[in-house]
């Protein structure tokens, strides 16, 4: 009993040390486990694939440096799949960092582009920036563009850049990709484009939000999600792109079956130890 | 001269090191990454936040837009927080901000978040998640209910719902672990690069050494 009572009483150090180096294995040496696709990736990938050319779409970028390794692989997917389908992209941000991240994730996107893909800035995707006020500020965004809006990005006027010439407000876009990375903002973009103006939406969160906006897809009010790093490897698999987050998905479920082990461990020494006691 | 995006991938390197040692227990190092980078965040976002008035609310007074010299008084209306005696000065815009946003998001939550969640649980019974949402929906809002007594058939339905929540909170904690590991794994993934991996074992090695020292003097407390 004393044995249980050890592993039980383990020194936590010694599990992030396995943990770590448990994580660390599968990026140094690739393996690669069978994955079945989701049904809410699924969605939110034909969802995408559904757009037609010629149309505008509108991506909020809210991944952020944490968030970045996980949901930006799927984001520039994201960016690649409507380019190469003819579709011309809108970007904002509703966070001060993000708006980096979202520039990156385009310039990431760009540089996978096969030739002849029309790419050119402020004519097939425009990135205008940060935008301060959350939810009262995408309210103000979805019904006038330019009241929140005067420059982008790079500092171009909005009057000046070819792409929002007829783009005044959220009837200008066929579709929203909410891609909120951890700031739980996807009911922001539900609240005020889909449900006052009916534009479908989908999204993508990191993993512990996924159970908040499964009611949403359930509801129809959400079109599909990418969740975490898995949703942004099932993307690049759907859209045939290979990319960072296939690794890292390995990785998490490395790590997440070592936490499932001592969950199953941890209860069975527990009743053992419990039984001893008795 | 060294590369500015491995420069940037060496240095943050350096800092995810000393933001992880605070799990071998508090000290120094972690201390002082975590303050490098609320400084350093904190800088951004006030340059940002500089630059969105600067580009929206100057450049349009200065083209003779004189309503944004409102917004600018509400702003620095904000800043009478700082003293005591006006500070019910600063109420006001904080009213302001509050009152629009909440009006704002009510308009939508409604259709969204009310009416489009009851429409969504009212579905035909012919299939098993179908069974399963109403059973989970009702059994979970009859558990909130707490003016009725806890016996009879109402207590099967409380106990129902109770394994629901319990569900809902096991799926959120479990993507809440995994989500966790992503975190790791997004910084494993720059720190372990080729080109970049000799610079993370020569900082953990360094780190190593400066705990060990410190615990071994005792200037770190060794926690357990």
């Amino acid at each position: 009993m004393s044995m249980i009572k050890k592993l039980l009483d383990l020194d936590q150090r010694i599990i992030y040390l396995f943990l770590f180096l448990l994580l660390a294995f599968p990026i140094l040496h690739p393996v690669i486990l069978p994955m079945a696709v989701q049904d809410y990736s699924r969605q939110a990938f034909e969802f995408a694939d559904s757009i037609p050319e010629g149309s505008i779409v509108l991506i909020e970028g809210g991944i952020a440096a944490a968030t970045y390794p996980q949901c930006g692989p799927g984001m520039v997917a994201n960016i690649y799949h409507m380019l190469t389908k003819g579709v011309k992209i809108v970007c904002f941000s509703i966070g001060a960092e993000q708006q980096v991240w979202t520039q990156k994730a385009i310039d990431t996107a760009l540089k996978k582009l096969p030739p002849g893909v029309p790419a050119e800035n402020g004519v097939n995707w425009v990135n205008l920036g940060y935008i301060p006020g959350g939810e009262s500020a995408v309210a103000a965004f979805a019904n006038d563009i330019r009241s929140v809006v005067s420059k982008d990005y790079f500092g171009t006027p909005i009057d000046e850049i070819p792409l929002m010439k007829d783009v005044n407000d959220a009837t200008a876009f066929a579709a929203v990709f909410w891609w909120g990375g951890s700031e739980g903002s996807i009911p922001y973009g539900i609240r005020q484009f889909y449900g006052p103006f009916g534009i479908p939406i989908s999204g993508s969160c990191t993993t512990n939000e996924v159970p908040n906006y499964s009611p949403y897809i359930s509801a129809g009010q959400l079109k599909g999600l990418f969740g975490g790093v898995r949703g942004s490897a099932e993307y690049e698999y759907l859209l045939r792109l290979p990319g960072p987050a296939l690794g890292q998905a390995m990785a998490t479920n490395f790590g997440g079956l070592y936490w499932l082990t001592l969950v199953i461990l941890g209860n069975i020494f527990y009743f053992l130890q419990r039984r001893g006691e008795s | 001269m060294m590369d500015q995006m491995l420069l940037g991938l060496i240095v943050g390197s350096a800092v995810s090191i000393g933001a992880y040692s605070v799990l071998i227990g508090d000290n120094p190092i972690s201390k002082i990454t975590e303050n490098l980078y609320m400084g350093i965040l904190g800088g951004y976002i006030l340059a940002t936040n500089w630059d969105f008035i600067n580009k929206n609310a100057f450049t349009r007074i200065q083209g003779g837009q004189y309503i944004y010299v409102l917004a600018i008084i509400l702003s620095l209306m904000l800043f009478t927080r700082l003293k005591r005696e006006w500070i019910w000065v600063s109420r006001y815009p904080v009213a302001l901000t509050v009152g629009v946003g909440l009006g704002l998001a009510m308009r939508a939550t409604v259709i969204t978040d009310f009416l489009g969640q009851i429409k969504a649980t009212i579905l035909p019974l012919n299939s098993i998640n179908n069974l399963i949402m109403l059973i989970g929906t009702v059994t979970t809002t009859a558990y909130f209910l707490f003016t009725r007594e806890y016996k009879g058939t109402y207590k099967y339905i409380n106990q129902t719902g109770r394994l629901f929540l319990l569900v809902a909170f096991g799926v959120a904690y479990g993507q809440t672990v995994s989500f966790r590991y992503e975190l790791v794994i997004g910084r494993l993934v720059d720190m372990l690069r080729p080109e970049v991996a000799m610079y993370t074992y020569a900082f953990i090695f360094i780190v190593a050494i400066v705990l060990a020292i410190g615990y071994l003097t005792k200037k770190i407390t060794w926690y357990s």
